[in-house]
């Protein structure tokens, strides 16, 4: 059931990177709770996902998220919008499991006596408890994820951007961190290849060379894009 | 690969890389060795010349590669007018140009797998005290491969902080940066073990 | 072998792209680049032969013609300006660095490694450093002197860190700690 939640609002973005448009005048407005985003590699997906989180700045236009303008306020932007990326040793700073998760909690104001507290509190929240004292470096690849996951959320952002989050993970693990994911009251938009994650969600918007092709409700958009995907032939694959 | 060798084509382009290094080398030699203001003027003025043959954007891109000397230029300039010694600070000033100047005109007529094969050709002695200069070649090209996964990475890292921080990264980063890219080097060493390695020459 | 040679290269890489990292500004209005920190790590982890090639293998590059230095500098130019010294003093420095971590065997790495950092980082490459400077510029050691003093303050920063990082590594990855194999 789609409820009103806070509004993502892309106003005339222009994304350029040197003289290549990535993304062409969007304008979007997202208040479902589930967003996906599909399209073939080199679409603007990646770099859309970033302009919601505020780490790249648009060349025309603004971003907001409930209201902040997430690029250049920056300070408000950490606690409205958080953002999952695809490999968790690209996004793990601090050697321990505490250190990892009491570092958002850190930037937004806490005492080091509040983060360590709010980073057990979220690792308690998992069943994880144990995991405090860890080196990152001896959990596996999906335990891995589930630290940045709790990195993310002991933020408590009202939207989160996951972009291809369960990339060379097993099955049993995807669904794990799956049922995480759909129990968070949050706002959740997901850049992904893999439609059958999609399937559940409110709205599914297809990006085509940095332009919207079709946006709409989650089934409708998937058959109108897998239809697309089963028409490019082998000389158009991103050979 | 990002080197300093200028798309635009020169007469000097041509010229073999060993003859020009060598000329280089006699050129800075005999330029630290005059001391004269007429002989440095002079000298400056050849090499301008040398710039310009090849026309206006490529001394405009010469031009650019002496920015990092101006301050020095600017500094002895200034001591030596402080100093009431004006004609020794111009003589400094003006060798230093024209040294910077000529060095930097064949690093940017001269292609860097030429440089590489003139680097090889000088430490071709050295095999006869059984040092194998090989690895050497093998290892500028890893140096080449790393730098921009490394790049690559460290960006990641430093966005993933900007994410969960207003601040700009601190040094913090610097540790995960250092392990993904050990670990990258460790994959690196395998693939070359799987492919025969160094020990099989 | 393969190892070696990698870690080697990788090190020259990782001088290269600090060199890349924006520049600092102390309180005193002094710029600092991370590129001095590579310097004194290749000398701390690698150890003082390897890091002094890591280092020439990063120098072979800058002339060679790739723009690897603070500020996209590199080719022939920047041997024969006032930086060279400094350039010729890079790998003296590692050597030194090394030296002193792989002499100081039973002293904890994070102690050894800042002790080594320090002195190859500061006094060795400050006096190639300031000769070049001298000669190019036909100044006095003690006139080129005043002129590099205000960056050692960030040095030392850069000392702390590279023997941090140095400490750290031999926790996480001992077996790329070549100094203390």
């Amino acid at each position: 059931m789609e409820t009103a939640t806070d509004p993502v609002c892309l106003e005339g973005v222009s994304v350029r990177f040197g003289s290549r448009k990535v993304l062409r005048d969007l304008t979007l407005t997202l208040q479902s709770r589930r967003v996906g985003i599909v399209g073939r590699n080199g679409s603007g997906k990646t770099t859309l996902a970033r302009l919601i989180a505020g780490l790249i700045a648009p060349d025309a236009g603004r971003v907001t998220v409930a209201g902040v303008d997430v690029c250049t306020d920056r300070r408000a932007a950490i606690r409205t919008v958080g953002i999952l990326f695809q490999n968790p040793d690209h996004q793990i700073i601090f050697p321990t499991v505490e250190e990892e998760l009491a570092f958002g909690l850190r930037q937004l104001g806490r005492s080091k006596a509040e983060a360590r507290e709010g980073a057990r509190a979220m690792l308690a929240r998992f069943g994880r408890d144990d995991w405090a004292e860890r080196a990152v470096d001896g959990l596996s690849q999906g335990q891995r994820h589930l630290v940045c996951l709790m990195a993310v959320l002991a933020m408590e952002p009202r939207v989160i951007v996951l972009d291809e989050p369960f990339a060379g993970l097993d099955i049993p693990t995807i669904r794990a961190l799956r049922r995480y994911l759909e129990a968070l009251p949050v706002t959740l938009i997901q850049v992904s290849h893999d439609i059958a994650a999609l399937r559940e969600y409110d709205r599914v918007i297809w990006l085509e060379g940095g332009k919207v092709a079709a946006d709409g409700p989650a089934d409708e958009t998937l058959a109108r894009y897998l239809a697309a995907m089963e028409e490019v032939d082998d000389a158009d694959a991103d050979l | 690969m990002l080197t300093l060798t200028s798309e635009i084509r020169t007469p000097y382009h041509p010229i073999r890389a060993g003859a020009k290094l060598a000329l280089l080398c006699a050129a800075t030699v005999g330029l630290f060795m005059l001391g004269s203001l007429g002989a440095m003027v002079a000298a400056n003025a050849a090499v301008a010349a040398l710039y310009l043959v090849p026309g206006r954007p490529f001394a405009r891109d010469g031009l650019r590669l002496l920015k990092p000397v101006w301050i020095f230029v600017a500094l002895v300039l200034a001591w030596h007018v402080l100093t009431h010694d004006t004609r020794a600070g111009l003589v400094i000033a003006l060798r230093l140009t024209a040294a910077v100047a000529l060095a930097n005109l064949v690093t940017m007529t001269t292609r860097f797998d030429d440089m590489v094969e003139v680097v090889l050709w000088l430490l071709s002695p050295l095999r006869r005290l059984g040092i194998r200069t090989a690895p050497i070649g093998f290892a500028i090209v890893l140096v080449v491969r790393f730098i921009p996964v490394l790049l690559a990475k460290a960006r990641s890292l430093i966005e993933a902080w900007r994410a969960r921080s207003p601040r700009r990264a601190g040094w913090q980063v610097a540790l995960p940066i250092a392990l993904v890219a050990i670990d990258d080097a460790e994959h690196v060493a395998e693939a070359l073990r799987a492919r025969g390695g160094f020990d099989t020459e | 072998m393969e190892r070696q040679i990698t870690l080697i290269a990788l090190f020259a890489a990782l001088i290269a792209v600090l060199g890349l990292v924006p520049q600092f500004t102390l309180a005193s209005g002094v710029p600092i680049t991370a590129q001095g920190m590579g310097i004194m790590l290749c000398g701390t982890v690698l150890g003082a032969r390897r890091g002094a090639l890591a280092v020439l293998l990063f120098l072979a590059l800058v002339a060679l013609g790739l723009p690897l230095l603070a500020g996209g500098r590199g080719g022939l130019g920047v041997f024969v300006g006032p930086t060279v010294g400094f350039l010729v003093g890079f790998p003296i420095a590692a050597f030194v660095a090394g030296w002193i971590v792989e002499r100081m065997r039973n002293t904890p790495i994070l102690t050894a490694a800042f002790i080594g950092a320090v002195i190859g980082g500061i006094p060795v490459m400050y006096v190639f450093g300031i000769i070049g400077m001298s000669v190019t510029l036909d100044k006095t050691f003690a006139e080129s002197a005043l002129l590099v003093t205000p960056f050692i303050p960030g040095d030392l920063i850069k000392a702390g860190l590279a023997a941090a990082l140095t400490a750290s590594l031999l926790k996480a990855r001992p077996a790329s700690v070549l100094s203390r194999g």
